[in-house]
Order: C-alpha cells, then sequence, then structure tokens
C-alpha cells in the first residue's frame, strides 16, 4: 500500500515538476515579473494604465506628466520622459512630431534590451531600416513594471471589448498604443483627426461604417500601433490603424485601453 | 501509527494532486495560441489563397526544387479542400550556369492573397494577406514601414492553426524558408542562400523570414541565415523546414 502511494507520489512530484518548467518558461502577458526591478539602462516603456478618460489625455502635458508619474513608481523617475505622441497643425499652432519629442537613443526597456538603436532604426528611414525594422515587438513591449502587454488571443475573452470589464483585470487584449502618428513618426497633414482632437477629446463619435478598424469618415478618433506587430491593419508598431472613437468606451471595441509608449529625451 | 501515516501520505497525494491540477489550468489559460481557430469560424479553405505549410519535408533545406515544393504546396492544399488553385512556395533560386535566378515574388500572382481563418473584431473571414505584390514586399518607403497584414495572427497553416512564435511553448517553427531578399528577389552574390536551390539536406544555408514577424527585426521573408541545411540545423534555430504557400489564381 504504502508502495502504491510512494510511487504515485513520485508520479505526481514528475509531473508537476514538468508542469512547472512549462508554465515558467514564459511569462503570463499582463503578469508582473517577481522580484525584478527595471534596468537602470530602461528609457522607454508601455504604460502600464492608461489614463483612463479615452483620448483625453490633457494634453501632450499631461500624457508626458502621466509617463512621468509611472517612470517614478518604478524608480526611473530621475529622467525626463514624454510620450510618443504627435499632435496636428491647428490655425497659430504648428504640428508636433512625435519622432522630435524623444531623444535621439538608443532605448531600453525594462530588461535592458535594446528597442532600437537611434530614430532612423526605431522608425525605418530607409528602405533598407525599414525592412528590417527595428527590436520592438511583444516580448521586448514591456511596461514600466515588466508586463508582456496582453495581445489577440493571449486571453480569449469576448468581454475584452467591453471596459467595465477590461478595466477590472490586468488579463485583456490591450496593445494598441495610441500614437496619432504616421509610420515616419510624424503628425498626420490631412483634414481628418487623427488625435483625438490633440488629446484632448474624450468624444464618442456616431458609428462608421459597420466593421471597420475606424471610426473613418472624419469621425473623432485616434491612430495606434502594436507593440506585438500583431493586428489589424498591418503589423505597425506606430501607425496601424484608427480607433472607433475618443471615449474610453470606444478604445477596447479595437483592443485598445488607451496605452502609449514612453521614452526618456535623456 | 501506520494508519496515521497513511493518512498523511493520502493528504500528500491530494496536495499534491491539487498543485498539478491548479498549475496545469493556469498553463492552459495562457497557451491559448497555436492550437485552433478561432471558435464559430465559417469561412472556407476553399477560399483560402495564401498558407503556411503545416509540415515540413523533412529532408532539411532539400525540398526537391521548386518543383517539389511547389507539389508539397499542392498537395497539402488538396487535402483540406483548397486544391482548386495552382500551388506555388516563396521560394527563390539563385543563377547557375545556364539556368537565370528565380524570384519569389514573380512565381506567386499578383493578389489579393487571404487566409484560412482569422476572426478580426469577432467576424471570422477568409482575412487579406495582402492586397498586392507591392503591399507585401513593402516597394514603397511607407509600404516598408507599416508592413503587410501578414502578422502572427494571419499567418496561419493550412488548417487555419498558428504557427509557434516566439514566446510559445517550443517548438517555436517561425523561421520560413524562403531563400529570398527582402523585395522578393533572388540573391545575386556567390554565397548559398537557397540550401544549393532548394536541393540540399546537408551544406549551405537558406535565407529565412519569420511568421511572427519577431527575430532580428520584424521581416517575414528576409531576416536570417539557417546554420545549415539539415533538418536538425533548421530546428536548431526554430524552424522546421516550413515555407509559404500562395496560390496563383
Amino acid at each position: 500500500m504504502t508502495k502504491i502511494i510512494s510511487s504515485a507520489l513520485m508520479v505526481c512530484g514528475t509531473v508537476l515538476l514538468a508542469c512547472s518548467l512549462l508554465f515558467a518558461q514564459v511569462q503570463r502577458p499582463g503578469e508582473y515579473p517577481r522580484g525584478v526591478k527595471p534596468s537602470p539602462m530602461m528609457n522607454f516603456f508601455v504604460t502600464s494604465e492608461p489614463i483612463g478618460d479615452g483620448g483625453n489625455l490633457g494634453g501632450l502635458a499631461g500624457a508626458d506628466a502621466h509617463c512621468q508619474t509611472l517612470a517614478a513608481a518604478a524608480g526611473a523617475g530621475n529622467r525626463t520622459w514624454h510620450a510618443y505622441l504627435s499632435t496636428q497643425a491647428r490655425p497659430g499652432q504648428p504640428a508636433v512630431n512625435a519622432r522630435d519629442r524623444i531623444g535621439a537613443g538608443p532605448w531600453y526597456n525594462f530588461k535592458g534590451e535594446m528597442i532600437a538603436q537611434d530614430l532612423a532604426h526605431l522608425h525605418g528611414d530607409t528602405m533598407e531600416l525599414a525592412h528590417q525594422g527595428n527590436n520592438l515587438n511583444k516580448l521586448t513591449g514591456l511596461t514600466e513594471k515588466g508586463q508582456i502587454v496582453p495581445g489577440l488571443y493571449d486571453y480569449s475573452d469576448p468581454r475584452d471589448n467591453d471596459w467595465n470589464y477590461a478595466k477590472t483585470t490586468r488579463f485583456s487584449t490591450r496593445h494598441e498604443m495610441l500614437t496619432g502618428t504616421q509610420t515616419d513618426g510624424t503628425a498626420f497633414t490631412d483634414a481628418q483627426d487623427h488625435t483625438c482632437n490633440n488629446w484632448t477629446s474624450n468624444a464618442s463619435p456616431a458609428p462608421g461604417r459597420g466593421g471597420d478598424l475606424n471610426a473613418s469618415d472624419g469621425r473623432l478618433n485616434a491612430q495606434i500601433g502594436f507593440p506585438d506587430r500583431n493586428g489589424g491593419g498591418s503589423g505597425s508598431w506606430n501607425s496601424a490603424h484608427g480607433t472607433r472613437g475618443c471615449a474610453q468606451e470606444d478604445l477596447p471595441k479595437t483592443h485598445g485601453i488607451g496605452l502609449f509608449y514612453c521614452f526618456a529625451t535623456n | 501509527m501506520a494508519n496515521q501515516s497513511v493518512a498523511r501520505q493520502h493528504a500528500y497525494v491530494l496536495v499534491a494532486s491539487l498543485f498539478i491540477l491548479a498549475s496545469c489550468l493556469l498553463h492552459a489559460q495562457f497557451n491559448t495560441q497555436g492550437i485552433t481557430p478561432p471558435p464559430g469560424s465559417n469561412p472556407s479553405p476553399a477560399k483560402m489563397t495564401f498558407f503556411v505549410t503545416s509540415v515540413g519535408m523533412g529532408k532539411g533545406g532539400d525540398l526537391g526544387g521548386l518543383a517539389g515544393a511547389d507539389a508539397h504546396c499542392q498537395a497539402l492544399a488538396a487535402a483540406v479542400g483548397a486544391g482548386g488553385h495552382t500551388w506555388h512556395a516563396y521560394l527563390s533560386t539563385q543563377a547557375r550556369p545556364g539556368q537565370p535566378a528565380v524570384n519569389a515574388r514573380d512565381r506567386i500572382g499578383t493578389g489579393p492573397w487571404f487566409n484560412w481563418s482569422f476572426a478580426q473584431l469577432g467576424a471570422p473571414q477568409n482575412a487579406v494577406i495582402s492586397a498586392n505584390l507591392g503591399e507585401l514586399h513593402g516597394d514603397t518607403l511607407v509600404q516598408a514601414q507599416r508592413g503587410s497584414n501578414l502578422f502572427k495572427q494571419s499567418t496561419r497553416n493550412e488548417h487555419g492553426q498558428l504557427i509557434n512564435g516566439v514566446g510559445d511553448t517550443p517548438p517555436i517553427q517561425h523561421e520560413i524558408l524562403t531563400g529570398s531578399k527582402w523585395d522578393g528577389r533572388a540573391y545575386d552574390d556567390n554565397a548559398d542562400h537557397t540550401c544549393n536551390n532548394w536541393t540540399s539536406s546537408t551544406t549551405g544555408s537558406a535565407q529565412v523570414g519569420h511568421s511572427d514577424r519577431i527575430g532580428n527585426g520584424s521581416s517575414w521573408n528576409s531576416s536570417n541565415a539557417t546554420k545549415g541545411c539539415s533538418q536538425t540545423a533548421l530546428e536548431s534555430t526554430g524552424g522546421a523546414g516550413l515555407f509559404y504557400c500562395f496560390a496563383i489564381n
């Protein structure tokens, strides 16, 4: 009897070990790494939390302050942090390009892994660099807390599209980063809105055409990109498609919650 | 005394079993990728005009030349009811004496190409991979910066399943044979980039791209060279000898 129990225990132990090893191999998206602090080199991160008022970030100043607060809480407040966001030209107010706000690089993530060497590498300024791509991907696009950002089907929950659910968990799809930017990192120059009125609007426009990723037809929306290079429109990190609107509830409809990229300028 | 000991051991078994169950459940919850297409899909494999081979040919970089690779595409497609198209492998071959180079991009028709199934925003569909050759290859700077719709969730095999990529449970199979440069054309230097035009399973090397667009940059068709041409060499760096298949009609 004891022998049977012992061998049962042995088997269980082995299975347990194997299972834990398998499980330990990958950090679940959204999960905090245990006992790990950000690399002192960290000068890039994805915000772990949204501001929470949709496309109204309080303008660039409000977004920068969010970056700075999150960085400080993670012990990286000694740098000057800027949000990777563009604003569009308005009468008497020139456009601001996201790429002009983030210093010169190189940029490193939570683990000290290099995201890009310089502005040209980050944006793919030449055909060769553009084809090669930068080093931002699902496993390097980490939050200031070291989390992998949950992407498509990491957690197959239909409630991912509902902010009332998404705000209760760290484990829902949220891989759309607000950028308001074209692929080369500059502001849009057309007459349509791509920045939720320069990050001051939380309005929910009338629905666009059914099934569209974008609000489209000139409605208020924000251009987004994917740190995991894995989503509709294209796999672009900074300019894949627009959102359905600017209200906080609009953002989850296409799998975002209003997160954005932060870069240190020094 | 003996009874107490047995009881204690029973308790241990119970606790251990609970741990195993919990640990496996947690693991299963995470690993939702790479198994099945999204539920409720009703698009048809017959409408598919793009897939990644679900299996390699088993002999590393020896695919029996372009003809062998094309036949592999055709057979896999036919097995899932997509044999009504003419299928070509996305592979280049390099020039040899009396034998001009073949560019992968010249072999795959003009698009648009659709995968088996990708539920975008809850709407199951034969999702578009790329509208045309220019978008697929990034022929303009903006196209190149942006990338195409060929990304991890859309780049599926002929069964509609995902290809294991970086961060997934091994074996990772995201290194896809292409033998091509970024623009989809053959190399014109003297080095081997095609496992001797897809006939070598020993020496040489093949250029690969990443189906999840992760690894040495984010190129789907030209990110790095394999360490060799044997099946083992391909597997040692996260490949399996898989390749892209496109329908030309």
